[in-house]
């Protein structure tokens, strides 16, 4: 097994009262399809954005690639670029940030927006913006790639066209960790499955293998039986709905 | 350490979103009419420059801010509205980096479009005047276009440290309401309250001979203040013997302002994180 190239030791972070990560310890690979998973409120934005360098852990260490130039690459949820510039203004502009030379045009054809790069960022659908996005996270050559949730909102083709994307720049060696809701495409696609929930990792694992061990079908009933409805405490499930009082 | 190439890079990006901007172009025209209607009504007037800029003062005074307002008040709130700060972040380039790229992206062409316009206007006033004004019985050989091109630059500094108090404000903010309100502070609080402060201390009767010295504390008294020292004063055949402002400390005032307000811009864009 190579060297991490993201790591968490002893992080603790949180929010006043609200704790995100609880004394937690990760280490991830290159090369690797990472998918963080967890319920709305665990934490998961929060954890991209500290193993992205956004934010300062509260304790411990968090450790990134000693590479120089840029060495994490960043997609929020979904992101909305300038109005009124093109795709491959878009790419030239973030291109310019960077020591090397950009080809914007291979990098757009690279995630498949090759007969996009003159359309305006305005123009462009949820899921054209989203391959933006992609492709804007490959400039720098960075070796970890942080995605949060690039397939909200979007249709099963698009989002599995991301997925996709995502695990071939995987393949090319990076580190590339994203959060999803998606679990069955997570089941699908990557490599290995963090399941953050109450400021621990509480599984960690290649998603047929978690399946395996708990014995159940999917991935989804993994992550149900593991987080035993944490996410709906907030919620009043049996309230009426306007539908329901007819 | 700033690097010119990154800061270069993001005012270009700037300079590009403000010309793609059909509402500022509209702002822009607007601010052009006025001050071109302004020095149409000068035309041939005997007043020459010295006229012309009185006429002018205020409405600069109180325009510049609002066009600032215009131009800056989305700048950086609107990429961390959209998600494309963070994305910038994960770039090398640095808190003063960034804020420089924008306030050169913005506020150089906010300069360019304030002293072409007023250069304009005293072309257009200058149309028609006689060859032998009346205006030198009046005024001395001081009115020249020359120091009403100090009124002009003037008026383009002023707009470039109200642009930096602007962009203060757009950082400092966290939602689209709070740039919204900031940015109308700003401009509120740079054109009138900073006035009616110095209004307020002289009304004490502590100021005494120090107002020369408080007006350049405050960005439009500033403005205002080398106007009338330097612009107009050095015009006038007699010199009215009060002081309207002290030029040095206007100058020190307008510069410090500026780099006040880039400072906390850069400050407040984002916080740090140990690599």
């Amino acid at each position: 097994m190579s060297e991490p190239v993201l790591e968490f030791a002893a992080a603790s972070f949180g929010f006043g009262d609200v704790t995100i990560l609880d004394d937690a310890n990760v280490a991830l690979e290159d090369g690797t399809f990472v998918a963080l998973v967890g319920p709305n409120g665990a934490g998961k934005t929060t954890a991209l954005e500290l193993f992205a360098g956004l934010r300062s852990l509260d304790t411990g260490t968090v450790t990134r690639p000693a590479t120089t130039g840029r060495t994490v690459a960043y997609l929020p949820q979904s992101p909305r670029f300038r109005p009124g510039f093109t795709v491959r203004e878009v790419v030239t502009f973030y291109g310019s940030l960077v020591e090397t030379e950009v080809d914007a045009d291979a990098i757009l054809s690279r995630v498949g927006l090759g007969g996009a790069t003159d359309r305006r960022v305005d123009e462009l659908s949820g899921g054209m913006t989203r391959l933006l996005g992609l492709a804007q996270a490959l400039i720098g050559d960075p070796p970890v790639v942080v995605l949060d949730e690039p397939t909200s909102g979007l249709d099963p083709d698009i989002a599995d066209h991301i997925f996709e994307a995502a695990a071939s720049m995987a393949a090319d060696g990076r580190l590339v960790l994203t959060t999803s809701h998606d679990l069955e495409a997570v089941s699908r696609y990557v490599d290995r499955v963090l399941l953050i929930a109450n400021g621990e990792f509480v599984l960690d694992g290649p998603p047929a293998a978690l399946v395996e061990q708990a014995g159940a079908e999917r991935l989804r009933d993994v992550f149900s039986s593991t987080v035993a409805g944490s996410g709906r405490d907030a919620v009043d499930i049996d309230a009426q709905t306007e539908g329901d009082s007819a | 350490m700033i690097r010119p190439r990154l800061v270069a890079a993001v005012a270009s990006r700037e300079v590009r979103t403000l010309l793609r901007n059909r509402a500022l172009l509209a702002v822009a025209a607007a601010f052009a009419a006025v001050v071109l209607g302004l020095g149409g009504a000068s035309m041939g007037s005997p007043g020459g420059y010295v006229s012309l800029t009185y006429d002018l003062l205020l409405p600069v005074e109180l325009l510049v801010p609002v066009l600032a307002f215009a131009i800056a008040y989305q700048s950086i709130r609107g990429d961390d509205e959209r998600g494309t700060l963070s994305i910038l972040r994960t770039y090398s380039v640095s808190r003063l980096e960034y804020v420089l790229g924008v306030f050169v992206g913005r506020a150089v062409p906010a300069f360019v479009l304030v002293v072409a316009v007023l250069g304009a206007a005293g072309v257009v006033a200058g149309l028609g005047a006689p060859p032998t004004s009346s205006f030198l019985a009046t005024h001395s050989a001081g009115d020249t276009p020359l120091i009403y091109g100090r009124f002009v630059l003037f008026a383009g500094w002023y707009v470039l440290a109200t642009v930096a108090f602007v962009l203060a404000a757009s950082a400092l903010a966290r939602t689209d309401r709070e740039a919204l309100a900031a940015g109308v502070g700003v401009v509120v609080i740079v054109a009138f309250l900073a006035d009616l402060a110095l209004v307020a201390l002289l009304t004490t009767g502590f100021v005494g001979d120090l107002i020369g010295v408080l007006v350049g504390l405050a960005p439009a008294s500033a403005f205002r203040g080398l106007v009338l020292e330097l612009a107009i004063r050095p015009a006038i055949a007699a010199d009215p013997g009060v002081a309207t402002g002290h030029p040095l400390v206007s100058a020190l005032g307008l510069a410090g302002w500026t780099v006040a307000a880039l400072a906390t811009a850069a400050v407040a864009v984002w916080r740090p994180v140990e690599r």
